[in-house]
């Protein structure tokens, strides 16, 4: 490989306890993400994709192993770093949409944001272009809760996107649609991945994604093979 | 920290924005309030009965009271008098013969009493204990025409003018211009000499004595000093002088300094004083207590709203864990996902602290206030309100518009406080036949300053721990568990 690689998992190890007894999920996972890519992981279900999801993410911590992003170990920063640095790189997608039903769209959207931002006008002008980008410009002061399945996960989309992350983490992003909606989200992915070059990683069982991808690791019991 | 308030403001509203501050807020935000608004009152009322049983006494008592040990009679008191008036903490002295004395009234044949008789020099008395003010009649001892009047009705030696405790007139059964007769001392039979007959004086009701301080309306008598001099043969002498000072809350001090201004020599004896504070210790240690135990109490009554506080917003972080795990997804940190839900508790508190401090305010003014309110009756505009909020119950399809709903809120409020007004009103003592015990005529209401910031500094500490452990339970909440909570 020539690229160097903006994601670096070494001997990634995760276990659950449940009480006394080990549960390992993920034994071993070496992997290597570039930069702009498009990567699908797939396997059974159970395997660890989301967990692997999580752990790329920060949201989660490793048994074993080592997650490097442009070489510095996320894991070894404090809590609060850990947090700022999820806020500003990486953007998530879930299967469901896991928007704050007391926020409009346009609140959604921008809450990544406002997080550490002082400037909240500039703030909710970033979050309409993007609303404006998924095309729900309409929908602005709409709750989750009066859109529509795909609508909001446009909504979570555009989410994901507010800090201009390097890297979107999708977990099942059309999992929970139907056809169409599932079309057009795919299409909205794709078209922001050539558009601003950003890093995707996606966890699917939809094979028409896997192929679209340009990358596919398949994840079979804990490992990538 | 703009992102905790926009969060945690958002939370404090309900989910479906019908109603401005969701139910559960509410209730919490009332239960501080009635706490801190109650603490407020009760604390008024026991300041009140303080301040008004101490100006009271300040207003017809001497604040300092010196007598020598065994209370016996010295001379040259004008000269001592003079020596306490030297003193620039003093307003004033009056020397004063206090004993006691058994008496009958002229209609009786039996003693029917023993009271206090304290012999005095009216001006002099004037300038400590305020005497002259609380007579009803004359306080001229020598020269009163019922003096006279009595002696030549009666044919009998009347030895002076006695103006007498109120209360203690009715029950003796005698009013102005009666006499009333002591019992000196016992002298022997002019022939039997195995028998003692009483001495007896003569004295006319000049008038009666009321400060409203039970001791003295009930067991005084007042008489001019030198008639008390004479009716013992203490020529020029007393047993105590009266002290009234600029500042009755020194007494103590003051109390040492004037025992050892005063010159006694060894023969006379040691002198000794006694403060208004000694003679009521036992009353003000009591409402001490009293207060203390309310203190004790009503944080505990905030304790109970803190509870509530606590269990709101650990229902509130089960009810928002998913969406702590999206905040956290999204990068907020630990600090920012409790400070959202110390926010939150903070704002209850606080509103409740500042709704009920208003309240208890208010409700000690109305109790105060004798202004003429209008009659209870008026308190029924508060059907209007109800009469609406019935009417939008049943029709449910009427649909509440931001302005109406304000309206509504605006004449539920201008309903309650008007009720409030007609209904709150000063509590007659009188009327509850307690004016005696008390002394007073309506219940006392005296906002301690000082009380109400403590008990809100109180109640913002109780608060504040309250939203503690609910916080941090958010804080602590694993993202990925957290997403996958449903």
């Amino acid at each position: 490989m020539t690229k160097n690689a903006l994601i670096r998992i070494v001997d990634l190890q995760k276990s659950y306890y449940d009480g006394e007894t080990e549960l390992p999920v993920l034994q071993g996972v070496n992997l290597e993400v570039y930069a702009s890519e498009v990567l699908a992981v797939v396997g059974a279900s159970g395997v660890g994709k989301s967990t692997l999801l999580h752990i790329i993410g920060t949201l989660d911590r490793p048994t074993a192993g080592r997650v490097f992003y442009e070489e510095h170990n996320v894991f070894d920063l404090p809590d609060r770093d850990v947090a700022r640095f999820r806020n500003e790189r990486i953007g998530f997608v879930f299967q469901f949409h896991h928007l704050l039903p007391e926020f409009t769209a346009l609140e959604n959207v921008a809450m990544g944001a406002l997080i550490t931002s002082p400037n909240s006008g500039a703030v909710y002008e970033k979050a309409r272009e993007l609303l404006d980008y998924v095309q729900l410009s309409e929908r602005l002061e709409h709750y989750p809760s009066q859109l529509s399945g795909g609508e909001r996960q446009r909504v979570a989309i555009a989410r994901a996107l507010i800090n201009q992350p390097k890297v979107v983490l999708a977990d099942e992003p059309t999992g929970n649609l139907d056809r169409r909606s599932s079309d057009s989200v795919l299409e909205l992915l794709w078209n922001l991945n050539v558009k601003s070059g950003q890093t995707f990683i996606i966890v699917t069982h939809n094979q028409e994604l896997a192929q679209r991808a340009d990358r596919v690791v398949h994840l079979v019991d804990g490992k990538v093979v | 920290m703009r992102f905790e308030w926009f969060v945690a403001s958002r939370y404090l509203r309900s989910r479906r924005k019908q109603s401005f501050i969701s139910i559960i807020s509410i209730i919490s935000i009332g239960g501080v309030a009635l706490g801190v608004a109650t603490v407020i009152l009760v604390i008024a009322v026991l300041n009140g009965v303080e301040h008004g049983l101490k100006d009271r006494f300040l207003a017809n008592e001497a604040h300092v009271v010196l007598r020598l040990f065994g209370n016996d009679f010295f001379s040259n008191y004008q000269e001592r008098v003079a020596q306490i008036e030297g003193m620039e903490e003093v307003v004033a002295a009056s020397p004063v013969i206090l004993s006691q004395v058994a008496v009958f009234p002229e209609h009786s044949e039996t003693i029917q009493d023993v009271i206090y008789i304290k012999g005095i020099e009216p001006k002099q008395e004037d300038a400590v204990t305020g005497f002259s003010q609380f007579v009803n009649g004359s306080v001229d001892f020598k020269n009163s025409p019922l003096i006279k009047e009595a002696a030549f009705l009666r044919d009998e030696t009347i030895t002076g003018g006695i103006i007498l405790g109120a209360r203690l007139a009715t029950r003796l059964g005698i009013a102005k211009g009666d006499v009333l007769r002591f019992v000196v001392k016992l002298v022997k039979h002019p022939i039997d000499e195995a028998r003692l007959l009483p001495d007896l004086a003569n004295f006319v009701v000049l008038g009666l004595y009321e400060s409203e301080m039970a001791v003295y309306d009930n067991n005084f008598g007042f008489i001019h000093i030198d008639a008390a001099q004479a009716l013992y043969k203490k020529a020029n002498r007393v047993n105590t002088i009266f002290v009234r000072l600029k500042e009755a809350e020194l007494a103590s001090q003051v109390a040492a300094r004037i025992e050892e201004t005063v010159q006694f020599t060894v023969l006379e004896g040691m002198p000794t004083t006694t403060t208004w504070m000694e003679t009521h210790a036992p009353l003000f240690s009591a409402l001490r207590l009293e207060k203390i135990a309310t203190v004790l109490i009503e944080a505990l009554i905030i304790l109970v709203a803190a509870f509530n506080i606590a269990s709101t917003l650990i229902m509130t972080v089960m009810e928002k864990t998913k969406d702590v795990g999206t905040l956290r997804t999204l990068g907020a940190s630990r600090g920012n996902i409790m400070s959202i839900f110390m926010i939150q508790g903070g704002v209850i508190g606080m509103l409740g602290m500042t709704l009920g401090t208003t309240l208890g305010i208010v409700l000690c003014w109305l109790l105060a206030s004798n202004t003429v309110r209008p009659s209870y009756w008026f308190a029924f505009v508060l059907v209007v309100p109800i009469l609406l909020q019935v009417v939008i119950a049943l029709r449910r399809t009427l649909s509440l518009r931001g302005s109406l709903k304000f309206g509504l809120g605006l004449l539920w409020l201008v309903g309650i406080a008007f009720t409030l007004y007609c209904a709150v009103r000063p509590i007659s003592l009188v009327e509850l036949g307690l004016s005696h015990i008390y002394q007073m005529n309506q219940l006392p209401i005296k906002v301690s300053w000082f009380f109400v910031i403590f008990i809100n500094v109180l109640s913002f500490l109780i608060c504040w721990l309250a939203t503690l452990y609910p916080a941090w339970q958010a804080a602590n909440l694993k993202p990925v568990e957290a997403l996958q909570h449903e």
